[in-house]
């Protein structure tokens, strides 16, 4: 099941167990990452929370997804390919939503594509 | 008005981007910078009307879609730069996905959600970055004139280049958007905000009655049409206070957008009370001797 808890308490050991899954050190994270090292303890003490482009960079260098690392799929590897999220899903207006929409349809399409059944 | 320090941050943040990009020229590009980081970068169909910008994730993949209904090719990319904002500064990815979906997102100086106003600050700093934007200011004389020019060379919209002019010119100065007759929006120059004598102008004040300001507001064909006026105006009228100078008022009509933006310049100080003292320090001091 995925983390119902907010991300600012699962952020911090998800990425402290990816790390360690890895068999990695905070300084080998850093390189990999382009993240300074000091900036990776933060984080997995909770000091500092991470931007989405750290995230990014962290599940790079980690080999998992930016929904592990977010508490949103217990898989690794996983996306949580339901959860759809933008912001501002209140104000939008039809069009907007349903260009939204399309986009991540054809993500999910492409992703299919790419993933045959098996 | 700007809260100082509040937005350092986001200001630092896109000045490390500006670097690691390694841009040293104007205008910065922020679709480029954007794809450059593997984000897709759409238009939204000009029919769509709906919020300025909008940041999509699917997993690992993000996408910026933009809108196009506002013609002001400074507005798109600000609303690009502001949803760049919410992928680099560190926190927001909380606050706008995983809180819930409760934030307003109109790009442009206007929220009062701490993270959409730091994402407006980070915009202008990506888009007006120091290094940058300090050696254009130098050739571009005063007042609205100045503003354009700089908007211009940055290929940002006039609001915020504006504010971006406010933070970095060395003189008095001062900018105002407002709706109507009622201020939406000021930013002064820190060279009027260490004056003592000076009450704040403030969002929701109405503008005072004799400005060249109000001969636009009245009218929203004319703001329409991004009609200009210039005149002069008593410092007293907007920043009440003793110091009597006369103010340079130059406005202009937002277009669309519906709003003035008023540049006020050339505001005359009063010589420097300590510097005077100094003089007369000295000349007490000098010793005179009989020939």
């Amino acid at each position: 099941m995925p983390e119902s808890r907010p991300p600012e308490y699962i952020f911090p050991e998800r990425l402290k167990k990816a790390r360690e899954l890895r068999g990695l050190g905070q300084p080998d994270v850093a390189k990999r990452s382009g993240i300074q090292a000091s900036a990776i303890s933060h984080f997995e003490t909770g000091n500092r929370k991470p931007s989405f482009d750290n995230l990014r960079r962290l599940a790079q260098a980690l080999d998992v997804t930016t929904d592990f690392l977010m508490g949103r799929t217990d898989d690794i590897g996983g996306t949580a390919t339901a959860d759809r999220l933008y912001r501002n899903i209140q104000q939008l207006k039809t069009g907007d939503r349903e260009f939204i929409e399309d986009w991540i349809k054809s993500k999910t399409d492409h992703a299919r594509q790419r993933k045959p059944d098996k | 008005m700007r809260n100082a320090g509040l937005f350092d941050q986001a200001a630092a943040v896109a000045e490390r981007v500006i670097r690691e990009q390694g841009i040293s020229t104007l205008p910065v590009d922020p679709m480029a910078i954007a794809r450059s980081v593997g984000i897709e970068v759409k238009e939204k169909p000009a029919s769509s009307s709906g919020v300025s910008g909008v940041l999509i994730r699917l997993g690992d993949e993000f996408c910026i879609a933009y809108a196009t209904h506002i013609r002001s090719l400074g507005f798109r990319r600000f609303s690009v730069a502001h949803e760049l904002g919410h992928y680099f500064l560190e926190g927001h990815f909380e606050a706008i996905f995983a809180d819930g979906p409760v934030h307003e997102s109109r790009a442009g100086f206007f929220s009062n959600v701490k993270y959409e106003l730091e994402a407006d600050h980070f915009a202008a700093r990506l888009l007006m970055p120091n290094s940058l934007f300090y050696a254009a200011l130098r050739s571009v004389g005063d007042g609205l004139a100045a503003v354009e020019s700089l908007a211009t060379t940055c290929c940002a919209s006039l609001p915020a280049t504006a504010i971006r002019y406010t933070e970095c010119v060395s003189e008095p100065v001062a900018i105002v958007i407002s709706t109507g007759n009622s201020v939406d929006y000021c930013a002064m120059s820190r060279a009027l905000r260490d004056l003592d004598d000076i009450n704040w102008i403030r969002k929701g004040q109405s503008l005072p009655r004799n400005c060249a300001t109000r001969q636009l507001s009245g009218n929203p064909e004319r703001i329409r049409r991004a009609e200009r006026v210039e005149g002069a105006s008593a410092f007293q009228d907007w920043f009440g206070g003793n110091l009597r100078s006369e103010v340079s008022e130059d406005a202009i009509g937002l277009g669309e957008y519906g709003k003035i933006l008023t540049v006020l310049y050339s505001i005359e100080l009063p010589e420097d009370s300590d510097e005077d003292s100094d003089e007369q320090v000295i000349e007490a001091w000098t010793p005179r001797h009989r020939r």
